[in-house]
């Protein structure tokens, strides 16, 4: 897998930990631990976003690549098999 | 993948309660031109475009369709917050009161149930991009239409700022179009579909 393929798997990783644990905290909001375990994910996700991005595009409208160029609308798109390949 | 965003759009602060402007304006939420079919009908497009900036357009403008259901959703909840049963029955709300009571249910005006029949999603790029024109006239209209209904300025307001949204997109639209046709042949804009004409086996025949 090369290094593209790698970030991407963590960031889908990161981003279904929180996905998870915030449909869990929705119905234990008190839940320290589960706290704890979302933010820690938080902030993997946050930096393997920061880290991608910079490498390889934008994920994020509000968190783009470049301030001179707009890259949100370069294809492929993600329904595309090319999209993990580029 | 979507991510919500805890806030409006715009703000929707109404202070007076009103079921009848409710049985209306919801035509926005679920009707032949609202929000929730303007949303649908983009995002589901977005898939059949070969080009990136119009799948740009698609996905933006119907991600903030979907901002646009939750302001219509908040008008219609604050408009019906604090009903008497006495206002219901006076403002012929009773018939959505019966099976909605003060929730939000996305249908028409005349209350048929949302349909997806109220969009389109054909494949070609300039018969979907030429049909998402006209729908941002015809919501446009629909906002004229209620602008025309609604004195409360606390209401005229988000509609005021809905049917400015609708002129942007309509603009958007127009460029992807123009986006779309500098790409074709400029002799024949139908010669082939790009969507699908990718596969040399799929050919017209000419």
């Amino acid at each position: 897998m090369n290094n593209k393929n790698v970030l991407l798997k963590r960031l889908k990783i990161c981003d279904f930990v929180l996905t998870e644990t915030a449909l869990y905290l929705d119905t234990h909001p008190e839940d320290k631990d589960a706290l704890d375990y979302y933010n820690k994910h938080l902030n993997m996700r946050n930096e393997t976003l920061d880290e991608y991005t910079r490498k390889y595009g934008t994920i994020l409208r509000d968190k783009p690549q470049s301030e001179d160029k707009w890259d949100w609308v370069d294809n492929p798109w993600p329904w595309e098999s090319e999209w993990s390949e580029k | 993948m979507w991510a919500y965003e805890k806030k409006l759009e715009y703000p929707v602060n109404i202070k007076n309660s009103n079921p009848a402007l409710a049985k209306v304006i919801i035509s926005q939420l679920g009707g032949p031109h609202g929000e929730l079919g303007a949303s649908m009908r983009y995002l589901s497009q977005r898939y059949s475009m070969p080009y990136g900036e119009v799948r740009g357009v698609l996905t933006d403008v119907g991600t903030e369709e979907l901002a646009h259901l939750e302001m219509v959703s908040a008008i219609l909840y604050q408009l019906t917050k604090d009903m008497s049963i006495e206002d219901i029955k006076r403002s012929g709300f009773d018939t959505y009161f019966v099976d909605h009571t003060s929730s939000i249910y996305p249908q028409f005006a005349s209350g048929n149930p949302f349909s997806a029949e109220t969009f389109a999603v054909t494949g070609d790029v300039i018969a979907d991009l030429t049909e998402d024109l006209a729908a941002e006239q015809k919501a446009r209209v629909s906002y004229d239409n209620l602008l025309r209904l609604v004195d409360d300025p606390d209401v005229r307001d988000p509609l005021k700022f809905l049917r400015q949204r609708e002129i942007v997109h309509f603009q958007r639209f127009g460029e992807a179009l123009r986006i779309t046709q500098d790409k074709l042949d400029s002799k024949n804009f139908y010669a082939f579909n790009p969507a699908f004409d990718k596969c040399p086996k799929n050919k017209k025949k000419k």
